[in-house]
């Protein structure tokens, strides 16, 4: 049972330590850079959350929070309803596996997954035990007398996973731990991993740059952006109701296209306008606009490219480059100077270079954004 | 065109006999002096004064016998308080550098810069100007003809410190340590036992040198070690120079420099290549 | 909350820095910085024992210095003389030293000479840097003495001449300074050169050549200007050892420099004070001297290699 809460967490660097970050996009008080901004979370037991974000937003420096690597400038961490602040790492009954997966070069396999078991001074067969355990779920057995330096790049993932989970730890923290495998690989090892938090059920907190990843591991998914949380939920929900701009472009290959339009609201009824092309909203999201108190404004609006569809009318597009993916082709197209990607089935007759076609999409599948901060209309206040 | 072919060959193959020739008699120099040595060393006073050799006398162990006897020059006193000292220092200054070099390499603490810049800084102190001081210091506190007083200050070494930390920044990823801290190790568990069998090939070139540096040491040990069976083996060989020659077995001479030399040697036969290999890794930087 | 799992208020590390360098820090001012300090100190005092009686501690100002750079009856200067010394020996073993290294490096390194048993040659060229210089001094006094076997055997070959000595004509003691020190460093000297060349582009060596350029061109124009930092670093260290000289002289003329002091190096005029009489004063004086001279020398290292960034 590990229930994990972050209060108001913050990070803090002097402004010493502040060369070697990136530090460009990051809020500088007069005690250092921010690295990271209040961070709430309520982490549940058994949970699997994701942080994902791009380089540099803070995810990775929290994940080190929660392990004790780096101090918590401000706010609080608790582990079972315990206070974490001060409590060294090695007390704090968490596991983590490291992106260069840092296993010892000179012990053997066995030896590295049983490091942390001897330190603890748990028996030997018992140590035994447990090791042979973990490797036969992760199917590294026949390694175990091997040094790390003999193992493939997957093989030695499945170790640090291993060394990980033999300590049966109340939390396991993962650091982009599959960016280091070839793309088959990562997949692989993506079902697995979700195998595998089924068998060991403990609190997982993983952070990855791929939102790929995110989606598919995450019971819930925290994105972040410039050291604060840009928005927690399960993988639908920020999928399909993205609090904001960022979020919506972030999650979803290829990103969604974004436009500068006008919302006109009749009574209850609403409706986005580019250019001359109108399209009414669906009763939900202009039932969600009227409650918000949303008037006409000038907005940004947002389709993803598989919800567009090429007919009769519509906008008129200009296709650049087709790009065959096997059942589908994404059209890369020009609508007005500006880039829309469009994701129509693959048939026959493709649409070729420089063709004019129309494009349409429909009043369930818009995305409504404030022009001025980027935040979903339909869903804050 | 044929002509020319052959006449280029025929330069290289010249050029080469030519740098073979130097090469050689450069190596003959090195060893000449040294298979003298062995011959020497294996002659009795007799034989010596019959004249230049290079077959060996086949008195070697009686020689040795002689050497060890020696109420004088107590050579095996003298090879042991050496081994004392070299060993110790060499341990200490592989043990305490890397320690040194650890901490400032993957600690962030305030006067790290500091501490860096001031080791690299006093690196090019030659060791004569604490001389003075030092020997002051030990006659002051009566510390001569102790042998430790020549072990510890070799916790602090600048160069092997350099050396470490180079090899430190070469080799040890961050992550590896934090991982070790996850696991439940402690601070010093980690150094001890992660981070010192990764350094084992730096850690034991620079054992070697240092063991060999302070087993030739002569200028300061033989300032503080007057007693007999404090005295180290340079000492007694610049002794054996002070000592009335005429009366002396010659080949008991040789055997004794042969053993002061002896260790070193064996040491270089067995580990010649990664001695080598660590003259130019401490050096040359780049 | 129950927290009693450390003491520690957070979970920096910093602290461990300081725990770790701590021994290095003290080890260094105990025994290294403190007598630094007091040699300097010492070096303007007037103390030293006669006999059985103690002289000083007192101080005097720059008395040592000025007894150091006073003129003799003869007219010399002790201290000048022997820094002449020293560096005599040092420039008579130091020149073949990195003309023997440079060419062995050049040859070891070029790819058309393609020399074979490179490795045992390097061990071979290497091994005297490790001997004892005590000992290998002393086995050159032994060889070269009267009761050595080398000279016979020149008296015999009509070389020399059946009075000759080797140890009571300057030449041939500064000589065998010399010699004893160019075996000694001259492998040291070739292996670093070897990697300072070999640090090198190799194409730059490949284009030269087919440039049209011949070996010794190579070596002036490429080989020479890029190896310089390394060739000035080992040239200066060199020449800081070189100052400090003071085994090799020592045994061959028992502590005496002889013939009349023209092999008695600074350190040897140091090592007097220091050894006999325990003058503190006077030998501090000498040490502060050389650290003078040695940091000099050093801040040419920096400069140099400074220079070379650009």
């Amino acid at each position: 049972m590990a229930e994990v809460r972050l209060k108001d967490v913050m990070k803090i660097y002097p402004p010493v330590d502040t060369k070697k970050h990136n530090v460009k996009h990051l809020e500088v008080t007069e005690k250092g850079v921010v690295a990271v901004q209040q961070f709430n979370i309520d982490i549940q037991d058994k949970e699997f959350i994701v942080l994902v974000g791009p380089s540099g937003c803070g995810k990775t420096t929290t994940l080190r929070m929660i392990a004790g690597l780096e101090e918590i400038s401000e706010g609080e961490l608790y582990i079972d309803g315990e206070l974490m602040n001060a409590v060294a790492p090695k007390d704090r009954d968490i596991a983590m596996v490291f992106q260069s997966y840092a296993l010892y070069p000179h012990m053997t396999v066995f030896d590295n997954m049983a490091y942390s078991l001897k330190i603890k001074h748990v028996p030997k067969d018992e140590i035994k035990r447990r090791v042979e355990e973990a490797a036969e779920i992760l199917d590294i057995t026949k390694y175990l007398q091997r040094k790390p330096k003999a193992l493939s790049g997957g093989q030695r993932q499945r170790v640090a996973i291993g060394r990980a989970i033999v300590r049966n730890p109340k939390v396991l923290l993962m650091d982009e731990p599959l960016s280091n495998l070839d793309a088959k690989l990562r997949n692989q090892m993506r079902a697995e991993l979700l195998k595998l938090q089924n068998r060991i059920q403990t609190t997982i907190v993983y952070v990855t740059h791929d939102q790929v990843e995110a989606m598919t591991l995450g019971d819930r998914i925290v994105v972040m952006k410039d050291a604060y949380i840009q928005q927690i939920g399960t993988p639908q929900e920020v999928f399909n109701h993205p609090a904001n701009t960022f979020v919506a472009g972030f999650i979803g290959t290829p990103q969604m296209n974004f436009f500068e339009g006008e919302l006109l609201r009749e009574g209850n009824d609403y409706s986005v306008k580019y250019k001359d092309y109108v399209v009414k909203l669906s009763e939900n999201k202009a039932k969600r606009l009227a409650e918000n108190h949303v008037e006409s404004q000038s907005i940004t609006f947002g389709v993803r490219p598989d919800q567009m569809r090429v007919g009769e009318e519509g906008l008129t597009a200009v296709v650049e480059v087709s790009e065959m993916m096997g059942t589908s082709s994404h059209l890369h197209t020009k609508i007005d100077g500006q880039d829309v990607i469009v994701i129509v089935p693959t048939n026959g007759d493709d649409a070729s270079e420089m063709e004019e076609i129309k494009v349409s999409f429909s009043g369930k599948m818009v995305h409504v954004f404030s022009k001025e901060d980027g935040r979903n209309l339909e869903f804050s206040v | 065109m044929d002509k020319r072919n052959k006449r280029a060959a025929l330069q290289l193959a010249a050029a080469r006999v030519l740098v073979y020739a130097v090469i050689i008699f450069l190596c003959f120099l090195c060893l000449f002096f040294f298979v003298m040595l062995f011959v020497n060393s294996s002659r009795t006073n007799n034989q010596l004064q019959r004249g230049f050799t290079l077959i060996p006398g086949g008195h070697f162990f009686f020689n040795m016998k002689n050497a060890f006897t020696d109420s004088s020059i107590q050579i095996p006193r003298g090879m042991i308080n050496s081994f004392i000292v070299a060993a110790g220092a060499a341990v200490c200054t592989t043990y305490f550098s890397a320690l040194t070099a650890y901490g400032l390499y993957v600690y962030n603490f305030r006067l790290k810069k500091i501490a860096y810049t001031f080791i690299i800084a006093v690196m090019m102190i030659p060791t004569q100007v604490s001389a003075v001081g030092f020997v002051q210091l030990a006659y002051k506190y009566g510390l001569n003809n102790k042998l430790w007083v020549l072990i510890v200050p070799s916790i602090a070494a600048p160069a092997v410190f350099f050396y470490m930390y180079q090899y430190l920044k070469a080799t040890l990823p961050i992550d590896i340590v934090e991982a070790s801290r996850i696991d439940g190790s402690s601070e010093f568990a980690t150094f001890n036992r992660i981070v010192l069998p990764i350094m084992k090939p730096a850690m034991a070139v620079q054992m070697i040198f240092s063991f060999v540096a302070a087993w030739n040491n002569y200028f300061l040990p033989a300032l503080l070690l007057t007693k007999a069976e404090k005295k180290t083996v340079p000492i007694m060989i610049a002794q054996l120079r002070s000592a009335d020659y005429s009366k002396f077995d010659m080949g008991k001479v040789y055997m004794l420099i042969l053993l002061a030399i002896l260790p070193v040697i064996v040491v270089y036969v067995f580990l010649s290549k990664s001695i080598i290999k660590g003259v130019t890794s401490g050096s040359v930087k780049g | 909350m129950k927290n009693n799992k450390t003491q520690s208020k957070s979970v920096s590390y910093a602290k461990w820095g300081y725990v770790f360098i701590l021994p290095f820090f003290l080890v260094y001012f105990v025994f290294t910085f403190y007598p630094q300090v007091l040699t300097i100190y010492n070096s303007f005092f007037e103390n030293y024992r006669d006999g059985l009686t103690q002289v000083g501690p007192n101080f005097v100002g720059l008395d040592n210095y000025k007894a150091l750079l006073t003129p003799s009856n003869e007219g010399t200067i002790d201290i000048i003389k022997y820094f002449g010394n020293t560096i005599i020996m040092w420039i008579m073993g130091a020149v073949p030293q990195f003309v023997f290294a440079l060419l062995l490096a050049v040859f070891f390194t070029n790819t058309r000479l393609n020399i074979k048993g490179q490795r045992i040659m390097k061990t071979v060229i290497y091994l005297p840097n490790l001997i004892m210089a005590s000992a290998f001094s002393m086995l050159f006094y032994t060889l070269f003495s009267n009761v050595g076997p080398i000279k016979p055997l020149l008296v015999h070959m009509g070389i020399l001449d059946k009075s000759f000595d080797f140890f009571f004509v300057t030449l041939s003691v500064r000589s065998l300074v010399a010699l004893l020190n160019f075996l000694m460093w001259f492998g040291n000297t070739t292996i670093l050169l070897m990697a300072g060349i070999q640090s090198i582009d190799e194409s730059l060596f490949e284009s030269a050549r087919i440039d049209g350029a011949s070996s010794t061109r190579v070596f002036f124009n490429i080989t020479m200007p890029l190896l310089k930092p390394i060739f000035i670093y080992t040239f200066i260290t060199s020449m800081i050892g070189g100052l400090q000289m003071f085994d090799v002289p020592t045994v061959l003329t028992n502590a005496k420099g002889t013939p009349d002091r023209t092999v008695m190096t600074v350190i040897m005029y140091l090592n007097n004070y220091l050894g006999g009489s325990n003058n503190y004063g006077m030998a501090g004086a000498i040490s502060v001297i050389l650290f003078i001279v040695t940091g000099i020398l050093s801040l040419i290292v920096f400069k140099t290699l400074d220079r070379d960034r650009d």
